[in-house]
């Protein structure tokens, strides 16, 4: 199980809205890829942090003669959230994406077999993208850390 | 031209649906649709099933993705996977290009969704410079859409783009992510798909969205004709008329078709349907429907006209609501 790449960072609001590119060389012989990523907090905690920026964007998006009426329950958009999002580029192009909110993540790519949202196919060598895309931090700080070792799948699937 | 009753965004584990493919063509097969676009968040992997649960559920399965960026979600249909992490606030045409340069159209999805740090990237922020480039416009979103406050902007924002002079298509998406058995009842958007038999493909339901060949509906089927002489045109078609001063009459006749599922009757009371046709000039006329009476007539004149669509009005979930609404007729005057 070899380390291909270990990383981590730390995120603030100003990050919200940009992307954090890594490029390695993955080697050849490798047959499976493992992709651990995480992220924290998740959550926006503190009620009066929350509450003003909840209601800033009550002001932003709603229709001033609705705006009341969401302003009584903000706390239905309570707490908010941090969102990274993970996408992966092999040397041929697009490899796929995991749009999902968990802030914990284990992806597996391989030949045949590939986790939801991933293309199954060859680990080809060359470089490899690894982008984490910073929708939303709300947070003061949020730290992420990016781990891809060599993996261990790969069988072919069960015929469907 | 062959109706069918689509569901136009949908989630998987792909990105963050709950339930799978197969589950969701199940659900669907269940509601009275026949097809599906499967729209993951920024990916297509999903797709990699789409012919055995086809063959398993008999429910289509258009590929599609929600482009889910910082500045807003745009649903793609009818291409791969297109590139969207390289692009800026007002660079959407670039990345509306690469979808269109591979034959697939695109459409903005809830375009008044609260934005972040409520919904990351959910309201449409994007700097459209040029709205012909905009196939399709998702007016109704999530289940009980008339009801939904977030979609009145979306529609006035639609009928004012129509008043401009654009041609955009109105679709419903339910966005749907999970299933269980207490949930609202979502739109059918009704596609008018050319290919008469077998399973509607990709090519037809993309060919139907960008023609405006589209009847959005909580339950009915909206038929419209519209007869100039001897040419008739339906939903999505654009009529040829005179030059000012010639004759411009025109006969609509509007039939409304109840849907044969069985969670889809409409409620009726003592004010029944009501059937409203309008247009760029604002309401032309409104008709009550009689018990037992499926079909209006509407003799006009079109000076002045760039498009009629008709609405139907009445109950729903104990509340009057729009029911169902058609995708408009276009006018254009003739070039001699």
């Amino acid at each position: 199980m070899r380390e291909l790449l270990t990383v981590a960072g730390k995120l603030t609001p100003l990050s919200s809205k940009t992307h954090i590119t890594y490029q390695l060389y993955i080697p050849e012989g490798i047959n499976a890829l493992h992709i651990e990523f995480e992220y924290g907090p998740k959550t926006l905690d503190d009620r009066d942090d929350s509450k003003q920026m909840i209601e800033e964007a009550i002001r932003k998006y709603v229709n001033p003669a609705l705006q009341n009426v969401y302003l009584e329950h903000w706390e239905k958009f309570h707490p908010l959230q941090n969102l990274l999002t993970l996408s992966v580029d092999d040397p041929d192009g697009f490899r796929g994406s995991a749009h999902r909110h968990p802030n914990h993540q284990q992806h597996i790519l391989s030949r045949h077999e590939s986790s939801p949202g991933f293309f199954s196919g060859p680990i080809r060598n060359g470089v490899w993208k690894v982008t984490i895309s910073v929708h939303c931090i709300v947070t003061q700080e949020c730290e992420y850390q990016l781990r891809i070792r060599e993996g261990e799948v790969d069988h072919e699937m069960a015929s469907v | 031209m062959r109706w069918l009753p689509f569901e136009l965004h949908t989630h998987t584990p792909h990105s963050d649906g709950t339930h799978t493919l197969f589950e969701m063509c199940m659900k669907a097969r269940e509601l009275g649709l026949s097809g599906i676009a499967l729209t993951d968040h920024n990916t297509t992997s999903g797709m990699a099933d789409a012919a055995a649960v086809t063959e398993e559920t008999g429910i289509s399965i258009i590929p599609g993705l929600e482009w889910t960026t910082f500045y807003g979600h745009m649903l793609t249909l009818g291409v791969p996977y297109s590139e969207w992490r390289d692009l800026g606030p007002s660079d959407i045409h670039k990345g509306i290009n690469r979808v269109h340069e591979q034959g697939g159209i695109v459409g903005i999805a809830h375009p008044f969704s609260l934005g972040s740090p409520i919904c990351t990237g959910c309201h449409w922020e994007y700097v459209v410079e040029d709205w012909n480039d905009i196939d399709y416009m998702e007016v109704w979103h999530e289940t009980l859409p008339p009801m939904r406050n977030h979609n009145a902007p979306a529609f006035e924002q639609w009928t004012s783009l129509l008043n401009q002079g654009y041609r955009i298509s109105a679709t419903a998406g339910r966005d749907w992510h999970r299933s269980s058995e207490e949930d609202d009842l979502p739109a059918y958007t009704y596609l008018g798909l050319e290919n008469e038999e077998g399973m509607p493909n990709t090519e037809s339901v993309v060919n139907a969205i960008s023609s405006g060949r589209i009847c959005v509906s909580m339950g009915p089927r909206l038929e419209l004709q519209v007869e100039r002489g001897v040419n008739r045109y339906g939903i999505g078609d654009i009529v040829e008329v005179g030059t000012p001063g010639e004759n411009g009459n025109c006969e609509m006749t509007v039939r409304v078709i109840p849907s044969h599922h069985p969670d889809r009757q409409l409620e009726t009371d003592e004010q029944g349907l009501m059937i409203i046709i309008e247009s760029n000039l604002g309401e032309l006329t409104r008709y009550s429907l009689a018990e037992e009476q499926d079909e209006i007539q509407y003799s006009f004149r079109a000076d002045g006209l760039l498009w009629m669509r008709v609405r139907l009005y009445g109950m729903l979930n104990g509340a009057l609501s729009t029911l169902a609404f058609t995708n408009p007729v276009y006018f254009k005057e003739a070039i001699h």
